[in-house]
């Protein structure tokens, strides 16, 4: 299940990730997106984040120790500046309950499932559900199939999640965390969609 | 990871003693105390002073900011204030905002109650643990952390407790992922061994103290990765108060089983009722009263129906003991816990 790949990871076009925070005197055009991840243990929703954080994960790097909470900034075309502060979840079925206390008051939400798990994807439409219920009004949610460089193993296909996705109001997109594959153009596509401030 | 303050320099609290002596300062000065003061006229209630506080802090920042005292000040020379100013007022209201209502007690007394069972019988795996993330010597150091959370009055050194008990967690994960060539995981494997390292350490007065820091610590700072550290203790603690067969992958039976041989060990120690509750061995000195062994917690397996007008009675003095007790038990936690000079010299920021 690992995400470790020595495949670099890939820069896509019009992105650019800053590493830096930046001041708390941010200017207007920046916003400050609390984003949760929620999925089945397993699907590698910690790899997401890894990859898109650090592209080509670096073990020795102490910046941030933990892999449970990290945040990212990133700088849209249009120099809109948005840091994602990245809350994972536990995705197993007894911590299942606690997850409120996590998704309350984001403005995201990434839920992933592995494309050659049809359980996970099950799962994935069980988080779906809640966040409807419980999540915040208006929050912008993402279905991510991971695992698509496992393409021979799928057992969930890609028509089924976009048909599903697009049922939900949902963008949907297929990641590899192993290759970097859609992971930018994921957290692009969520910074776009993410209400910009009315005043500005 | 990023403690509760910026790393760079930690706030100095006689530095911020220091200016507020000065005549230039008499202002603020006065307004602190006639804030504090005015709590005086009201009966404590945790909520509304949180509200009080957070908004005085609120006015103050800008008062602070808008002083010539602070003219040209960095923002952390501002913020290092700030840290001052909230520990100054909070260590003052500490004795009638910190778990001082009935109902949190009670949490406090049954959570703690609740771990001293668990602490008995759950083990790694009811939490889905991995094996090769066993390590019980780090596991102790975060317990460690975590049991010094009542050494401290201020919100921003009890929240330091936790944030130094989930950097022990993942600097382990860390670690064994570079020496095992293993993928860095997430919240799936940190949020089990926070819980079991909060069953190890049965942190004193757990709920009251989550509590005191969502109300008390500035809203300006509870926010990102100590916000999310934060909520993660509390979802320990919900976990626990609502443990069950279920979360913990067992049948009902043998869960029932497991809880009800702990009660049994836990009323068999009684000769030292301290170790359950995680509390100092100050608690020995009621222990004369406690010790009525058998006698000890009666009425815990009947049922409410079934309780005589008479029962309700003595129960209710029972109750009434039970609290008064563990408010004296608490007042003695306090009066016990580090003095000022010793408090500040012992903060070190990660």
């Amino acid at each position: 299940m690992g995400c470790s790949s020595s495949v670099p990871a890939r820069n896509t076009g019009g992105l650019n990730t800053i590493s830096n925070d930046s001041s708390p005197d941010a200017s207007s055009k920046d916003l400050r997106a609390k984003l949760v991840l929620l999925g089945d243990s397993g699907v590698g929703k910690s790899c997401i984040v890894l990859r898109f954080v650090r592209g080509q994960f670096d073990p020795t790097s102490k910046v941030t120790v933990g892999a449970s909470f990290l945040s990212q900034t990133l700088a849209l075309e249009d120099s809109t500046i948005v840091k994602f502060e990245i809350w994972d979840t536990a995705g197993q079925e007894r911590y299942a309950a606690l997850a409120p206390l996590y998704y309350r008051g984001a403005a995201a939400a990434i839920v992933v499932y592995d494309i050659t798990s049809p359980e996970s994807f099950s799962k994935a439409q069980y988080w779906v559900k809640e966040l409807q219920k419980h999540g915040s009004p208006g929050i912008v949610m993402v279905l991510v199939g991971n695992k698509a460089d496992l393409h021979d193993n799928r057992s969930v296909s890609s028509q089924d999640a976009q048909d599903y996705a697009e049922k939900n109001n949902m963008f949907f997109i297929e990641t590899s965390a192993k290759t970097a594959d859609n992971i930018n153009q994921l957290f692009e596509e969520i910074a776009k969609r993410l209400p910009r401030p009315t005043a500005s | 990871m990023e403690s509760p303050t910026s790393t760079a320099s930690r706030p100095d609290f006689y530095d911020f003693l220091d200016r507020m002596r000065r005549p230039a300062a008499a202002d603020l000065f006065r307004s602190i105390k006639s804030f504090l003061v005015s709590f005086s006229f009201h009966a404590p209630n945790a909520e509304e002073d949180g509200s009080k506080v957070q908004a005085f802090l609120a006015e103050m920042e800008s008062a602070i900011r808008d002083h010539p005292l602070w003219a040209n000040a960095t923002d952390q020379e501002i913020d290092h204030a700030l840290e001052g100013l909230e520990k100054y007022v909070i260590t003052k209201l500490f004795d009638r905002t910190f778990g001082t209502s009935t109902e949190d007690a009670v949490t406090d007394m049954d959570i703690s109650e609740k771990i001293g069972l668990l602490q008995q019988f759950v083990k790694p795996h009811h939490l889905d643990i991995p094996k090769v993330l066993h390590n019980e010597a780090s596991w102790l150091l975060a317990v460690k952390e975590l049991q010094k959370i009542n050494s401290f009055k201020a919100p921003r050194e009890k929240l330091l407790c936790i944030m130094n008990c989930c950097q022990v967690i993942n600097n382990l994960l860390l670690n064994i992922s570079m020496s095992n060539d293993r993928t860095l995981s997430g919240a799936d494997e940190f949020l089990p061994i926070l819980i079991y390292v909060t069953i190890k350490a049965n942190p004193p007065q757990l709920h009251s103290n989550l509590k005191f820091i969502q109300l008390f610590r500035r809203e300006t700072k509870l926010i990102s990765e100590v916000e999310y550290y934060l909520t993660n203790l509390i979802s320990a603690k919900m976990f626990i108060i609502d443990v069950s067969a279920h979360s913990l992958s067992m049948e009902e039976s043998e869960f029932q089983k497991h809880m009800e041989s702990a009660r049994l060990a836990t009323q068999v120690s009684v000769a030292s009722p301290s170790s359950s509750q995680g509390l100092p061995t100050s608690a020995r000195a009621n222990q004369e009263e406690t010790d009525m062994a058998g006698s000890r917690f009666p009425f815990m397996d009947s049922e409410t129906e079934s309780l005589t007008p008479g029962e309700v009675k003595q129960l209710h003095d029972l109750y009434k003991r039970v609290v008064t007790r563990y408010t004296l038990l608490s007042e003695a936690l306090r009066k016990s816990s580090i003095d000022e000079d010793q408090l500040l010299n012992s903060v070190h920021d990660p």
